[in-house]
């Protein structure tokens, strides 16, 4: 049944109702304001005899009392006006028009005006899936092509399908449409740096910084601009940074407790730069189960990478190869490392992660193929074994 | 589709509440039965569309329907079912929908329940009622709709705010809702003997026990609220001179007033300015409230919606009613003419002091709420107001009240004597200020001996005044025993306050694994803590063994947990009994097992709510008092 149908259905039941009560009206309970107003007068006398027994009231007291008891109820009833006196029992014909006409119609153009600011839109079904939620924002996007929202909306969307570079897509569409939304901003660079592996430069830095060009105290655009410093090994414009932001945001906001991780990380990380390191490396061997080396699985990528055992999952070393050009062995050192600045050397204990993902995609993904090592102390030069 | 209907459902209900006060309008002035009797169906109708409109947004969240931006900020999809349901109430749009709902249901009471009123009287009130239901409905449908859709459907819904995921939500906010939506009903039953010019004893006698339901809504709302606030927020506190806290007093101030002032009117015919403008003052300050909490003008923990327009509209509409209903005193003042006279010695001239006292508490509590935001609205700087305020100038008027409610029912009605009053009460005087000297001899403490004397003051006098009317066999009717419940409760709420304010202790400590503390007696043992897992949270779980004189009397598990939005939450862990209750809240990790650990001694802070539950009972049973079963005999 459509909305419509619906709505009409329910403008019957409401005419109906109210046609059945006007045929079939209710029996007033005959009580009138004069017996109501005697009654009480009479329980209140009632009442204070009940007082002056309860020794609540004086003899003289009493009497003065019981008189203004009679002195009120002459004054209520002198007040009353009952209107029942003066009684009409039947309904003018325009009247009973007039509410058949006034209930639909007013109801039909209210709702008519209340949602007319808006597409009119009737959901018949629920969005559940991700997909589902994209291909609507398409729809939305072929129909009007100059929204800036929804080009974000669907960056965003495809973003978290990993869908990364058409996400950049549809960031840059939104771009070129308003490019002074502080949120697009953001959102857009962290896109970008995550397709760069982590790699805070060059268009990503250019974007943090129109977005604190708007808004100098964005928590947002400040959190990126310290990973920018970080990547130009700027670490205490970084901390800088960073401080503003925690200085900014207020004490139950739960990012607190995140950028406060970052912020111990940054300055033990500039402690242990004061100290000369050794080079230390991971030789990872890999064996490739046999279905894998079909020809299908050929153009995969293989992401092998180190991660701390706790806090931040970014990888502390990548490297990142196609599987047909992949020869068993891969060694990891310094020069893998994402962040100059957090060398692998720097490290101790790690995991080892091994990925087969056909987009080659920074983020895993549902057909993806992963192993895991053991947790190993990079100190000690190791040897890994995972097998795919 | 449904989403559609709902908001469709609302607006017959508004076109409905429009009838309800247009159609029987025109049949008094015609002269017209069958329009005029059409008030208690279209107040039914309208009842039957808000609540169908209130189960289908209830339905949107249960199914997770996020193309419902109210349903997609509030909830997701791993809110637990229990929680889905009352998110609906839990923000701006659904909480307000509930207050209509809410309205049209004590409409629909007073048009079942009023049966001994005389049926025109009855139609006149709902006629008020409607009217008031057009304004929140148009509020609701211009400013807030609940249904209103998202072009682009987000794939998964935003956190209900994690404070809000609890069993006081499902309970705090409905109840606090019939108190104050509650105070409309003596409001319509003022307006309508204003309008008719009748403000007779029908009216007094009527309105009475719908304002101590109100009433007895609006205590066990706020004492709901206290508990929540002390078990929830983790600061082991129950009350903070919030401004919404204060916005849910001031109507609860004026509508005590409201109750005893009822009872003068009602009895002696005295009192009718006094009933009429505190009657206009309740609903008016819980508008107020509203407007406080919608408009943004505040920053509270309450302030889910903040909203210039919305503020604008219910500022409006607070002006409309507290004007027109002025206008209407103004108009009418001269049928409330008595010739009641009483001496300054009298239960007349008592409860006039005891209303005085209440509405000079509610005016302190109205210009702490309202003066910093009026000095900041005007450019003139900043400034908080908070507890130290509210104990130097709100306690100091409180303390009178409290001395002259419990020697006031021993006043007789008109003229008393001094003598006579010595003679009722001298016993219980010296043993309350024996007991309260004793008292401050041992302890050394004056707040606690004031409370004390106040605690026996009261008690004593109302267990006389109960054993008098057993002795004399005088009538006792539950409106009594009401009042003598409910003042007992203040005195019981008064005693917890203060001790657990001047006994309290309070413990911010780095605890490591097996490591012991001991507050007041009491040995806190650290066990570690432990990760866990809820349906859309993890968490860490602590385990602190607490000991009594060498014994284990509880195994306590205070939580951190983090929502799957990120938002950190503390869930306290309480051991509670009739003296005492043990509180611990988990603060943060310090690294080697340590944590930050809070611990609490809070000595009798159940008395507390215990008083008022007391007084929500006694408020109850004064309300179905047989004596508003009168029967009137029907028109000759």
């Amino acid at each position: 049944m459509s909305l419509y149908l619906w709505f009409v259905l329910m403008l019957v039941i409401s005419v109906l109702w109210l046609i059945w009560f006007l045929y079939r009206p209710l029996k007033s309970n005959t009580l009138n304001l004069e017996n109501s107003n005697i009654a009480l007068g009479r329980q209140k006398k009632e009442e204070l005899e009940q007082d002056l027994q309860s020794n609540l009231i004086d003899e003289q007291a009493f009497e003065q009392a019981k008189d203004e008891i009679v002195q009120t109820l002459s004054i209520e009833i002198e007040q009353i006006n009952d209107i029942i006196d003066n009684t009409q029992q039947s309904i003018p014909i325009w009247l009973i028009v007039l509410i058949l006409v006034f209930l639909p119609s007013t109801s039909l153009f209210v709702y008519e005006s209340l949602t007319s600011y808006t597409t009119p839109t009737v959901h018949t079904e629920k969005m559940t899936t991700l997909a589902q939620s994209i291909v609507k924002i398409r729809q939305r996007v072929e129909e009007k092509p100059d929204d800036a929202a929804a080009w974000r909306m669907l960056g965003l969307a495809l973003f978290k399908s990993n869908e990364i570079d058409l996400s950049l897509e549809a960031y840059e569409s939104s771009y070129q449409l308003e490019s002074k939304n502080i949120g697009m901003l953001v959102e857009y660079a962290s896109t970008l740096a995550i397709s760069q592996n982590n790699q805070f430069t060059g268009r990503v830095s250019t974007l943090v910084r129109e977005a604190l060009e708007i808004d100098v105290n964005s928590t947002d655009a400040l959190y990126l601009a310290g990973w920018v410093a970080i990547n130009a090994q700027q670490f205490d414009l970084a901390q800088k940074f960073w401080q503003r932001t925690l200085s900014l945001l207020s004490n139950n906001q739960p990012e607190r407790a995140i950028l406060q991780n970052v912020l111990n990380e940054l300055s033990q990380m500039q402690n242990e730069n004061t100290q000369p390191i050794q080079q230390h490396q991971v030789t990872i061997n890999i064996t490739i189960s046999e279905h894998l080396h079909q020809v299908n699985f050929q153009k995969h990528y293989l992401m092998i990478y180190i991660k701390a055992t706790q806090g931040s999952p970014m990888p502390i070393a990548i490297q990142k190869i196609q599987l047909k050009d992949f020869n068993g062995v891969v060694v990891l050192t310094d020069k893998n490392s994402v962040i100059p600045s957090k060398k692998l050397s720097q490290s101790s204990k790690v995991l080892v992660v091994v990925r087969l993902s056909k987009s080659g995609s920074a983020m895993r993904q549902v057909s993806d193929i992963e192993a895991v090592s053991q947790v190993i102390d990079v100190r000690d030069n190791p040897v890994v074994e995972l097998k795919l | 589709m449904l989403p559609e209907i709902g908001h469709f459902a609302l607006i017959i209900s508004l076109m409905t509440a429009i009838l309800q006060v247009l159609l029987p309008s025109i049949g008094m002035l015609r002269g017209s039965v069958v329009l005029m009797q059409l008030a208690k169906p279209l107040s039914w109708m309208q009842l039957f569309w808000v609540v169908l409109s209130f189960a289908l947004l209830m339905n949107a969240f249960v199914i997770d329907d996020f193309s419902v931006k109210y349903v997609a900020s509030n909830s997701n999809t791993q809110l637990p079912d229990i929680f889905k349901m009352s998110a609906v109430w839990g923000a701006h749009e659904g909480s307000l929908l509930l207050w209509a709902l809410i309205l049209s249901a004590w409409s629909v009471a007073v048009s079942i329940f009023s049966k001994r009123l005389p049926t025109q009287v009855v139609n006149h009130i709902l006629i008020i009622l409607g009217l008031i239901s057009v304004g929140f409905l148009l509020f609701l449908l211009l400013t807030s709709n609940p249904f209103e859709r998202l072009d682009i459907v987000p794939i998964q819904g935003r956190e209900l705010n994690p404070l809000l995921q609890d069993f006081g939500l499902i309970v705090h906010p409905p109840i606090l809702y019939m108190g104050y939506v509650g105070m409309a009903v003596p409001f319509a039953f003022v307006l309508s003997a204003l309008i008719r010019g009748q403000l007779d004893s029908t009216w007094l006698k009527w309105s009475r026990p719908w304002t101590l339901v109100a009433w007895a809504c609006l205590t066990f709302g706020i004492v709901l609220g206290s508990w929540w606030a002390y078990y929830e927020l983790g600061w082991g506190g129950w009350w903070f001179w919030d401004p919404v806290e204060n916005a849910s007093f001031m109507p609860w101030l004026v509508a005590t007033a409201l109750v005893h002032s009822l009872s003068v009117s009602e009895k002696r015919g005295a009192f009718k300015h006094w009933t009429v403008l505190l009657a206009i003052s309740g609903f008016s300050l819980s508008l107020l409230g509203t407007f406080l909490v919608r408009s943004g003008i505040l920053t509270s923990v309450h302030s889910f919606a903040s909203d210039p327009d919305r503020g604008l509209f219910v500022l409006i509409f607070l002006m409309i009613v507290v004007g027109g209903s002025l206008v209407l005193y103004a108009w009418r003042a001269n049928l409330m003419r008595s010739s009641n006279k009483f001496s300054p010695l009298s239960r007349e001239s008592g409860l006039l002091m005891n209303n005085i006292l209440l509405v000079a508490a509610t005016l302190s509590v109205f210009l702490g709420t309202l003066y910093p935001l009026l000095l900041d609205s005007f450019g003139l700087g900043k400034i908080s107001v908070g507890a130290p305020y509210f104990d130097t100038v709100f306690v100091p008027i409180m303390i009178p009240a409290v001395l002259i409610m419990a020697i006031g029912a021993f006043l007789r009605w008109k003229e008393d004597s001094v003598g006579r009053m010595i003679d009722a009460t001298i016993h219980t005087v010296f043993i309350a200020i024996m007991i309260t000297l004793i008292t401050y001899l041992s302890i050394d403490n004056i707040y606690v001996a004031l409370a004390v004397f106040l605690f026996i003051w009261v008690v004593l006098h109302s267990l006389l005044l109960l054993a008098q009317r057993l002795i004399k066999k005088s009538n006792i009717n539950s409106s009594f025993l009401g009042m003598i419940l409910a003042h007992i409760g203040i005195a019981v709420f008064l005693l917890g306050a203060t001790v657990t304010t001047q006994y309290g202790v309070e413990k911010d400590i780095k605890m490591t694994p097996n490591e012991m503390v001991e507050i007041e007696g009491y040995s806190f043992t650290f066990k570690g803590v432990n990760n866990f897992k809820g349906q859309n949270y993890t968490g860490y779980k602590g385990v602190v063994e607490v000991g009594y004189k060498g014994e284990r009397i509880a195994i306590l598990k205070p939580e951190k947990r983090q929502y799957v939005t990120g938002m950190p939450m503390t869930e306290a862990a309480i051991d509670p009994s009739f003296y005492r209750d043990i509180y611990i809240a988990l603060g943060e990790s310090l690294g080697d097992g340590a944590w930050s650990v809070r611990l609490y001694y809070k000595p009798l802070i159940r008395w507390i709510w215990l008083g008022g539950i007391f007084i929500t009972l006694g408020a109850l049973l004064a309300a179905f008092d047989r004596r508003y079963r009168i029967r009137v005999r029907a028109k000759s």
